[in-house]
């Protein structure tokens, strides 16, 4: 069991997937089935083994952040009803939260430099969450969203050279495969809530932005990915569940693709 | 023999003023600490770092010494350096935040104040390891050490070699302990200048 767990693959996949899972059907009849998100991920850094608060670094910090986005989300969930509003303050919140976790990295640039990468920052991650939380009463789109966002910006931070990032946006995207794989059963008395959208959306852009930071990876890769919540919201078939749930991830799939043809291309020396 | 006393007093005293404490600059196209480790339990994997900065002093009479080490950690190089556009390399997942984080700390120092000597020769170096924020003991054991003209400038010059071991979880470098090594070795290969 322990060599299993010592897998990354299995670490980054097939564990957070299905903790993911139980966890959503744990959890759905208290509406935090939400909270699937943050319990796979958090599995994946536990198997990892990478975790702890000294040094607190950038990469930490996303961690924490996590944990810290999936409380503040249940608890908007529990505390009073979203509106459009909420995705535009979280989304704000968020992005002082980015600035936070690069702290240590901004912090060494020039004025300039700090500036610009700084207002990026804040509004790709600002962006990301709003646009994401905005779903989150619709959990097919919201899990769709959760697997391409998680999925891209792992496999974007492999191609960027972080391995770590990689698995951690990949843990993300299976947990929220697994959050997914209930709704497909289940349908839409699972809720994605504050408590997904917010999970997800911060996770993975604090983790794409830190292959960008902390790695190699190409900042057009981040706006390719900002476009994953813009995709899910396409048209979706009037059919079952499940096959709407399957056209929300190849929508998600297609802007997720194709941040990972920029981080490919820019991986492979060619220039943007 | 008073005078004689007086007389031998007044010939040594430039020889004390000779033995002073003597301050060293690196040279830092002949300074490069490299370091070893395991690879899947297969083999073991040499790297380097190609920028390193920083000062020594000597004081043989009071048998003293002190060193001062910057490390440049973004010149790391493991001979997979990515100039080939295939791809991201060894050399680049090093620098990333996975293992070395070189963007968030771009410096690696070793100071050390606690030196044991065999002779007049520095032979064990006890001091302070700081990588990635975290702090822990390191003791270089030295294994060879000469000062003298360098042959062709005529400065006067001192170096060695120096080698010891580190743990890199010691230090929060976890990730992938099961497919990397814990242990890492090190040789450090000084020569300095005299200020």
């Amino acid at each position: 069991m322990r060599e299993l767990l010592q897998n990354p693959v299995v670490q980054s996949s097939a564990l957070p997937f299905l903790v993911g899972l139980v966890a959503a059907a744990v959890l759905f009849p208290l509406r935090l089935a939400g909270l699937a998100a943050a319990a796979g991920f958090a599995a994946a850094v536990f198997a990892i083994g990478n975790f702890g608060f000294e040094p607190l670094t950038a990469t930490r910090k996303i961690v924490v952040l996590g944990g810290a986005a999936a409380l503040l989300g249940a608890l908007a969930d529990l505390a009073f009803r979203p509106t459009r509003f909420t995705g535009m303050v979280l989304g704000g919140l968020s992005g002082g939260a980015a600035l936070w976790a690069f702290a240590s990295i901004l912090s060494q640039k020039s004025p300039l430099d700090v500036t610009m990468l700084g207002a990026s920052l804040v509004v790709f991650t600002a962006w990301l969450v709003a646009a994401t939380v905005a779903l989150h009463d619709d959990p097919v789109r919201a899990g769709a969203a959760g697997l391409g966002l998680g999925l891209g910006a792992g496999f974007a931070s492999v191609l960027g050279a972080s391995a770590l990032l990689g698995q951690y946006g990949m843990a993300l995207g299976a947990a929220s495969g697994g959050f997914l794989l209930l709704v497909m059963v289940l349908g839409a008395r699972v809720a994605a809530g504050t408590t997904l959208t917010l999970t997800v959306s911060l996770l993975a852009s604090l983790i794409a932005a830190g292959a960008m930071l902390l790695a190699q990876l190409h900042p057009v890769t981040l706006a390719a990915l900002a476009l994953v919540p813009v995709a899910v919201r396409l048209p979706l078939p009037r059919a079952v569940g499940w096959m709407q749930a399957v056209v929300a991830c190849v929508y998600a799939f297609v802007a997720a693709g194709g941040a990972l043809a920029v981080a490919w291309l820019s991986a492979r020396g060619w220039k943007l | 023999m008073h005078r004689t006393t007086l007389g031998a007093l007044a010939l040594a005293m430039p020889l004390a003023v000779a033995a002073a404490p003597e301050s060293y600059t690196l040279d830092s196209t002949h300074s490069f600490p490299y370091f070893a480790v395991d690879h899947f339990g297969v083999s073991t994997l040499w790297g380097r770092f190609d920028k390193t900065s920083g000062k020594f002093t000597i004081d043989r009479d009071a048998k003293k010494a002190s060193v001062e080490l910057t490390v440049e950690t973004a010149s790391l190089s493991t001979g997979h350096d990515g100039k080939g556009g295939g791809g991201r390399t060894r050399d680049e997942h090093l620098r990333s935040a996975d293992f070395f984080n070189v963007a968030e700390f771009p410096r690696m120092t070793f100071k050390a104040s606690d030196v044991k000597f065999n002779g007049d020769s520095p032979a064990e170096v006890n001091g302070q390891l700081t990588l990635l924020g975290v702090s822990r003991p390191l003791t270089l054991k030295i294994e060879r050490w000469t000062c003298k003209d360098n042959p062709f400038n005529k400065k006067p010059m001192c170096g060695g070699n120096a080698s010891g071991s580190i743990k890199r979880s010691d230090f929060g470098m976890k990730y992938l302990l099961q497919a990397v090594g814990d242990d890492v070795r090190l040789q450090v290969v000084l020569e300095g200048y005299k200020d």
